[in-house]
C-alpha cells in the first residue's frame, strides 16, 4: 500500500490550513465586494420570521447594493445570543432590543447615536415624540411600534354564553366580579381568564393608576410593596373564586395561548398580541378593551410602550448609511407594515399610523384603536427598566406562581419581589 | 533519526487538533472561569475583582439552596433506582433470551434519546394536564392534574425520566455479567446455593467493579442534568423551584441575569462537589468493591 508519508502529510496539512484560512477570510468579507451587507437581528414566532424575512428581501430589492443577512431567534434565545455576541464584540448591525435590556445595553454603550445618521429619516416626528424616544438624552434607539396594555375578550364566547361585559368605564373590581360570576355559571364551564399575575404591562398600568411608576427616573423601582400586594390580591381573589385557570390547567405561568384559548372568556395582555393570537382561532372573534381604570386613577396614567431597535456601536462606518435606510424602512415605510403587519404594534410614524388606521379592519383596527386611545390621552413620562433588572419579570412570575400555589402570602410575595428587584439594581450599580 | 522516533513525530502532528481542542476549548475557559469566579462580571463590561463576594453571596441566596436541594434529591433518589433497574434488566437479558440483540438495542434507545429536547417535550405530554398519566389515573378516580405543575410531583417525573434512560448502564452490566466465570456458579451450586445465594455470593461481588464504574459515571451525569429540566420547566425551574437544578440555575445566572462572575463561582462549587462526592465514593469503594486480585 502506498500510504501517505510524513512529508506528504505535512504538505497536506499545510494546504488544508491555508485553504481554511482563505475560506475564513472570504466569509468575513461582508462589507466589500458587490455592496453593503447588513446583519439584522430580531425575535418572534415562525410567522414573524417569515414576514420579516420577506420584508428584508423587499428592502434589498428596492435598494440595490444593500444585502440583508437575517438573524432570527425565539425571544429567550435572542437575548442569550445577544449576550454572547456582545461579549465577542460581534453584534448584528441592526438589532431589536428586548424591553428589560434597553438600559443595560445603553449602560454598556452598544448603541450608535441615530441623530448623527443622516439616512435615518425623522422628518415626520414631532419634537416631543423624538424627546420621548431618547435614552439618557440621546436618540440612540428607534421605536418601531407602539402597544398598550389591554383586556382582550372572545366576543364569540360572550355571545354564545349570553353574557354582557362590564361597561367601558368599569373598574378592576367590577371586572373581577363579572369574571367570577361568569366562571360560576356558563354552559361550557369556561374560566374568566388565565392566571397572569405576572403580566408586566397590565401591572404597570395598575401602578400608574395608583400614582406610581414601574421604574423611576433615577433607575429604581417606582412602586411600593402595598401596590404590588393589592395587585396580587386582585388576582388571588379571582383564583380563590375559580375565575382564573389553575397553574395545572394552563401548564404553568406564561400560558400558551394555543392551549388556553378555548378555555377562557378573556385575558390581559398587550394590544399587539391580538394580531397573532386571533389567527390561532379563526372561528372566533376577539375584541379589545382598555384596561379597567380605578375609580381614583391618577391623571396621566395611560402610557405607550415602544419596542426599540438600534444600530450597533461597532458597525463599520461605511455601512452606516445603509443601516440608516433600513431603520427608516422599518419605521417610516408603509410597505414594511404591509408585509409584516401589526405584530409589533401600531406604526410609530404618526403619518403611517393615520394611514394604517384609516384602512384598518378587524383585528388590526382593534389593535390600532386601543393604541389611539392612549396616544390621545394625557400621559405622564415612562422610564425604561434600569440595569440589573433583566430578570425582574422572571422574579415576578416566580412570586406569582408561589402565591398561586398557596406557598406565599400576597404581602410576603410583594416584599420579596421588591427586595429581589432592588438587590439586582444595587448589584448592577 | 530512528524510524520509531519519526513515527512519534508524526503522532504528535496527528495529536495537534486534540491538543488545540484541549487547550482552547477546555483549559483556557476553565482557568478563565476560575478567575471570573472571583469577579463581578456582567459580560458587557470588564470583570472587576471582588474577592470571595460571589461565594459569600451563595449562603444568603435562597435559590442557590433550592437548587442544591433539588439536585441532591435527584442524585440520591434517581441513581440507585436507575442502576437497580439497569441491573435487573441486564440479569434478565443475560439468561439467554431469544432476540437478545433486539432487546438490547431497544432498551438502549432511551439512553440515546433520554436527554434530548424531543423526549422532554414528550414528557410534558405524558405528565401534563389531561396527559396520558392524568387520564389513566382519572379512570381510578384520581384527579392529580398536571404533575409537572405540582411542586410535590414535578421532580419525580424527571427522576422517572432518568430511570428510563437505564440502557447505558444496563449494557455495561450485561458485559460485566458475561465476564463472570460459569465455574463459580457451578461451584456454589454444588455447595447447595439457590438463585438468591448465587446472586449475593457470586454475581454481586464479582460485579462490584462494574457497579462502581456505573455509579461514578451516572452520579457525575446526574449532577450535570440540564436539558430535561430546562425543557420541562420552560427554563424557569418551576413550579416553585421544584425543578431548579443546579446547572439550570448556573445557566440562568450566566445567560439570563448576565451575572457571569456569580455563575462561574457556582460552577466551581459544583465541580468541587462532584470531586468531593467522587472522592468519597473512591474511599468507600475500598470496603465494598472486589477486584478479584484483593
Amino acid at each position: 500500500m502506498s500510504g501517505l508519508d510524513r512529508r506528504g502529510f505535512l504538505k497536506l496539512a499545510a494546504a488544508g490550513a491555508l485553504g481554511a484560512g482563505l475560506t475564513a477570510c472570504g466569509a468575513g468579507d461582508s462589507g466589500g465586494g458587490d455592496g453593503t451587507t447588513l446583519r439584522y437581528a430580531w425575535w418572534g414566532n415562525n410567522v414573524r420570521q417569515q414576514n420579516y424575512t420577506k420584508a428584508l428581501k423587499e428592502f434589498a430589492a428596492k435598494n440595490p447594493g444593500i444585502q440583508v443577512e437575517p438573524e432570527f431567534a425565539d425571544y429567550t434565545a435572542f437575548q442569550e445570543r445577544m449576550t454572547t455576541q456582545m461579549a465577542a464584540r460581534d453584534v448584528a448591525d441592526i438589532f431589536w432590543v428586548a424591553s428589560a435590556q434597553v438600559m443595560t445595553y445603553h449602560k454598556s454603550n452598544i448603541y450608535r447615536r441615530l441623530d448623527e445618521v443622516p439616512s435615518v429619516d425623522l422628518a415626520d416626528y414631532s419634537k416631543e415624540e423624538l424627546e420621548s424616544f431618547k435614552l439618557g438624552g440621546q436618540l440612540n434607539t428607534m421605536p418601531f411600534g407602539i402597544f398598550v396594555p389591554v383586556f382582550r375578550y372572545n366576543e364569540t364566547f360572550a355571545e354564545e354564553d349570553g353574557v354582557k361585559l362590564p361597561p367601558a368605564d368599569a373598574d378592576w373590581d367590577a371586572w373581577s366580579e363579572f369574571l367570577i360570576d361568569y366562571s360560576k355559571d356558563n354552559p361550557k364551564q369556561r374560566k374568566g381568564m388565565p392566571y397572569e399575575a405576572d403580566a408586566d404591562m397590565v401591572f404597570e398600568a395598575w401602578l400608574r393608576q395608583r400614582g406610581e411608576l414601574l421604574w423611576s427616573e433615577d433607575g429604581n423601582p417606582g412602586f411600593t410593596a402595598d401596590s404590588v400586594r393589592a395587585w396580587f390580591d386582585w388576582w388571588d381573589k379571582m383564583q380563590k373564586a375559580g375565575a382564573v385557570l389553575t397553574l395545572s390547567e394552563q401548564e404553568g405561568m406564561g400560558p400558551d395561548w394555543a392551549l388556553v384559548g378555548k378555555k377562557v372568556l378573556a385575558k390581559v395582555g398587550n394590544s399587539n398580541h391580538i394580531i397573532d393570537d386571533a389567527k390561532m382561532f379563526p372561528d372566533y372573534s376577539f375584541k379589545l378593551r382598555s384596561v379597567p381604570a380605578a375609580k381614583d386613577a391618577q391623571a396621566g396614567h395611560p402610557f405607550l410602550y415602544y419596542p426599540r431597535m438600534a444600530i450597533y456601536q461597532g458597525i463599520d462606518d461605511d455601512k452606516l448609511e445603509a443601516a440608516g435606510k433600513l431603520i427608516s424602512y422599518n419605521t417610516n415605510d408603509p410597505a414594511m407594515i404591509k408585509t409584516v403587519g401589526l405584530t409589533m404594534g401600531a406604526p410609530v410614524n404618526p403619518k403611517v399610523f393615520e394611514q394604517t388606521l384609516a384602512a384598518a379592519q378587524g383585528d388590526d383596527k382593534e389593535s390600532l384603536d386601543a393604541v389611539q386611545v392612549s396616544r390621545k390621552a394625557e400621559r405622564r413620562p415612562r422610564f425604561e427598566a434600569p440595569p440589573g433588572t433583566s430578570t425582574w419579570r422572571t422574579a415576578m412570575a416566580r412570586v406569582a406562581e408561589e402565591i398561586s400555589l398557596g406557598r406565599l402570602s400576597t404581602a410576603d410575595g410583594a416584599k420579596r419581589l421588591l427586595d429581589e428587584i432592588s438587590a439586582g439594581i444595587a448589584r448592577a450599580k | 533519526m530512528s524510524k520509531l522516533h519519526r513515527q512519534g513525530g508524526a503522532a504528535h502532528v496527528f495529536l495537534i487538533p486534540w491538543w488545540l481542542g484541549l487547550v482552547l476549548v477546555t483549559a483556557v475557559p476553565l482557568i478563565a472561569s476560575l478567575y471570573l469566579a472571583f469577579t463581578d462580571y456582567n459580560i458587557l463590561s470588564s470583570p472587576k475583582f471582588n474577592g470571595l463576594e460571589n461565594f459569600e453571596r451563595m449562603f444568603q441566596d435562597d435559590y442557590f439552596w433550592a437548587a442544591v436541594r433539588v439536585t441532591a434529591v435527584y442524585v440520591v433518589v434517581s441513581i440507585p433506582l436507575q442502576l437497580g433497574f439497569a441491573l435487573l434488566l441486564a440479569l434478565i437479558l443475560d439468561r439467554g433470551l431469544r432476540g437478545l440483540a433486539f432487546y438490547r438495542s431497544a432498551f438502549y434507545l432511551p439512553s440515546l434519546l433520554g436527554t434530548s429536547v424531543a423526549v422532554a417535550i414528550l414528557w410534558r405530554q405524558i405528565f401534563g394536564d389531561n396527559g396520558l398519566v392524568d387520564r389513566a389515573l382519572s379512570i381510578f378516580g384520581l384527579e392529580l392534574g398536571s404533575w409537572l405543575q405540582n411542586p410535590s410531583l414535578s421532580l419525580s417525573t424527571l427522576i422517572v425520566l432518568n430511570v428510563w434512560t437505564f440502557g447505558s448502564p444496563m449494557v455495561i452490566f450485561l458485559a460485566g455479567l458475561r465476564q463472570i466465570p460459569e465455574e463459580l456458579y457451578e461451584a456454589v451450586k454444588v455447595d447447595g446455593a439457590g438463585i438468591v445465594r448465587q446472586f449475593t455470593a457470586v454475581t454481586i461481588p464479582l460485579l462490584t467493579p462494574i457497579i462502581f464504574f456505573n455509579l461514578i459515571l451516572q452520579t457525575i451525569g446526574a449532577f450535570q442534568t440540564f436539558t430535561q429540566a430546562h425543557v420541562v420547566s420552560g427554563g424557569t425551574g418551576g413550579p416553585a423551584n421544584s425543578t431548579l437544578f443546579y446547572t439550570l440555575y448556573i445557566y440562568q445566572q450566566g445567560f439570563t441575569n448576565f451575572d457571569m462572575g456569580y455563575a462561574s463561582a457556582l460552577a466551581w462549587v459544583l465541580m468541587a462537589a462532584i470531586g468531593l462526592v467522587t472522592a468519597v465514593h473512591f474511599v468507600l469503594s475500598r470496603y465494598w468493591v472486589f477486584y478479584g486480585d484483593d
